[in-house]
């Protein structure tokens, strides 16, 4: 029986890497889209954040009753350090400023209350009203640097007052924290670690992802395609027995799975030094971060059950489905479910809910994440192979009785 | 040789949540003898299908039996399977392949050693001249030439009986003529042939004997001269309406306006 099913996944896997389309599709364009995408996408982020940091902004303010005093010349020194053109308004035009950073013709209106020199004299604090549109980048980007630059002048003024009242300039510091120490001293996790979190974080959804959509791919054709084809029949009244035949398609599928996602996992590592950063960690991390055997070991024995769970889905759906147009409307929601699921564990923090741990997919999914950060345990990652091959070994099972029904078959 | 036995064949189906039963075979009787080219006529939905399939072991009857030699579908359907071809021409063949590749293939899945499956190719290569496309892509071929890899491929384990569901269903004449001149070759070489067709002129050119099967019932069988002499008819096509349409021939003699 399995000569025959040896047969047919040569057969399959002739079909499927000796097609050009279907090679560059599965192997080529996940290797190259993902690192071309992630480089467009860092690209215009860092010319965005270029933009804004050069823009020259419009900044309205009005200054009360006191056009000049030592408070209001602090603030209007401050507001010179940043890239900005200023221009005092008097308080009949505050209403037409704000209409213009409403239009984002300006990006800030300063307002300062009457009085502010007498106010801090007597400790009587005062409120400043910084008009900005959060819709506009430029107005967003220069109320931080507004209130950064205010703070800045809050905490010198608190300092002339500590000095005023001859109180130690230390006072208002009681502690500080690691301010003596590297951060390398303190932060105790293991080397390579963090790379370890953050791909334990993104590729077990990214490996569930290919695998389930490669599997698509070739999947749905295997069977459905066959019986649309009418080429179905031919191979069931050949002497193969049933059971060879499902063998024989799924591993041809499962095969197809692993190298479009391997070729995935790969496009994902060469386009990581353009999102790395964004987890706090660097591009001399992932160099630092190693797979040792038993991770190794670890992550195969969760992926290949994985694997076997996801085409065993899809196969079921093909056998059932009339042709592969059909059969992707029916793995559509199930796509979609499959990715909810993906998403939903990368949020999840060190300790997972225990039902996780024997839910399918899930449980493959928190494995793999330990097995990224190289804290799992052999209890969890044998529980996720029993797991999945008990419901691959059902699906299995189901497709065989289909493989039995002529009424799926034939669709009569 | 094939012997049929009150062949009954009955689809569920639900419509509105009302099951259904359709009977798609009724009770039929026939034989195909080795050497013999058995035609079954009828519309489309007569059941024609079904009865192929089920010789087939593609689906199961609901009641009866069907004999190959000794050997019975339901009992021994692996044997069944290595003495028959079955061939349809709704069959699309993966383009990808080529004729040389697929004969191949579905040599090493009827448990053909390399060297019967290299004899059996070259022979049916020379037979339906196909020495010249037998390495291009099936989809750079003529319809022609995929009719002729079909063919090839459902005889590759040499069966001793083929099955053929309309055999010229979509083809042009040519094609058409060749597979019909092929079948007839094929019989004369003492193999059994059993064809199913809604196209009188092949049943007449082609089929030694002929069933008539309507709504899943076998009208009429026998030779053309049988047939057409027992039932009181100038031709075929009368006697095939006669049963198709119960008042057929009540209008002879009433003349066109």
């Amino acid at each position: 029986m399995f000569k025959d099913s040896l047969v047919i996944l040569q057969k399959e896997l002739k079909r499927i890497f000796t097609d050009r389309r279907m090679l560059v599709m599965l192997v080529i364009v996940p290797m190259v889209m993902l690192p071309v995408m992630y480089s467009i996408m860092a690209k215009v982020s860092k010319t965005r954040s270029a933009d804004i940091a050069e823009y020259t902004s419009q900044i309205y303010i009005h200054t009360g009753t006191q056009s000049s005093s030592e408070i209001i010349d602090k603030f209007t020194e401050g507001l010179q350090e940043l890239n900005a053109k200023i221009t005092r308004v008097p308080k009949s035009q505050i209403e037409n400023i704000k209409q213009l950073v409403k239009e984002k013709e300006v990006q800030l209106l300063i307002v300062f209350p009457d009085n502010i020199s007498e106010n801090l004299q007597q400790y009587d604090p005062f409120d400043i009203r910084v008009y900005y549109n959060s819709i506009s980048d430029y107005s967003e980007h220069a109320y931080s640097s507004v209130k950064e630059k205010f703070n800045e002048i809050s905490k010198n003024v608190v300092q002339d007052r500590i000095v005023k009242e001859n109180l130690p300039d230390n006072i208002l510091t009681p502690f500080t924290i690691n301010r003596t120490v590297k951060p390398s001293e303190v932060n105790l996790a293991e080397k390579g670690s963090m790379i370890g979190k953050v791909m334990g974080i993104l590729l077990p959804f990214f490996i569930l992802i290919y695998l389930f959509a490669n599997s698509m791919k070739v999947g749905l054709d295997t069977v459905a395609g066959e019986k649309e084809r009418g080429t179905l029949a031919i191979l069931l009244v050949n002497q193969v027995d049933r059971l060879a035949i499902v063998i024989g398609k799924m591993f041809s599928v499962i095969i197809a799975a692993f190298v479009g996602a391997a070729s995935s996992v790969v496009g994902l590592i060469i386009a990581s030094r353009f999102f790395i950063s964004m987890f706090g960690a660097s591009s001399t991390d992932v160099g630092s971060y190693a797979m040792h055997s038993q991770t190794i070991l670890q992550f195969a024995i969760v992926v290949l059950p994985l694997a076997l769970l996801l085409v065993s889905l899809v196969m079921l759906v093909s056998t059932y489905a009339k042709n592969p147009k059909e059969g992707q409307g029916m793995i559509m929601p199930v796509y979609i479910v499959v990715m909810i699921m993906g998403i939903s564990t990368m949020q999840i923090g060190d300790v997972p809910p225990q039902w996780m741990r024997i839910a399918p997919v899930f449980n493959s999914l928190i494995a793999l994440k330990g097995v990224f950060m190289q804290n799992e345990t052999w209890a969890n990652v044998l529980q996720a192979l029993l797991v999945n091959l008990v419901v691959s070994g059902i699906l299995i099972y189901i497709i065989l009785k289909m493989f039995r029904d002529e009424k799926i078959l034939f669709k009569i | 040789m094939i012997k049929v036995e009150d062949l009954y064949k009955v689809y569920e189906s639900k419509k509105k949540n009302v099951k259904e039963k359709i009977e798609a075979v009724n009770n039929i009787s026939f034989q195909c003898k080795p050497g013999e080219i058995f035609g079954l006529l009828g519309p489309n939905g007569a059941g024609k299908t079904t009865t192929l399939r089920c010789i087939s072991t593609l689906i199961k009857p609901t009641w009866g039996n069907i004999y190959l030699d000794e050997y019975n579908v339901l009992e021994d359907e692996k044997i069944i399977r290595s003495k028959i071809g079955f061939l349809t021409t709704d069959m699309k063949l993966d383009g990808f392949f080529t004729p040389d590749y697929m004969l191949s293939y579905f040599g090493r899945l009827n448990k053909m050693q390399k060297s019967e499956i290299e004899q059996r190719k070259e022979k049916l290569f020379n037979d339906l001249q196909m020495e010249d496309f037998i390495d291009k892509k099936i989809d750079k071929l003529s319809s022609g030439m995929t009719q002729k890899t079909a063919i090839a491929i459902s005889l590759i384990h040499d069966p001793e009986v083929i099955i053929f569901d309309e055999p010229t269903n979509g083809l042009d004449v040519i094609t058409a003529k060749n597979v019909t001149d092929f079948l007839e070759k094929y019989a004369e070489q003492g193999k059994t042939v059993i064809i199913s067709t809604h196209i009188m002129s092949i049943a007449e050119k082609l089929c030694d004997r002929i069933g008539i099967l309507i709504e899943g019932e076998l009208k009429k069988m026998g030779s053309l001269e049988e047939i057409i002499s027992g039932s009181n008819a100038d031709n075929l096509e009368d006697v095939f309406y006669k049963f198709l349409i119960p008042d057929y021939g009540s209008q002879e003699g009433v003349e066109d306006v």
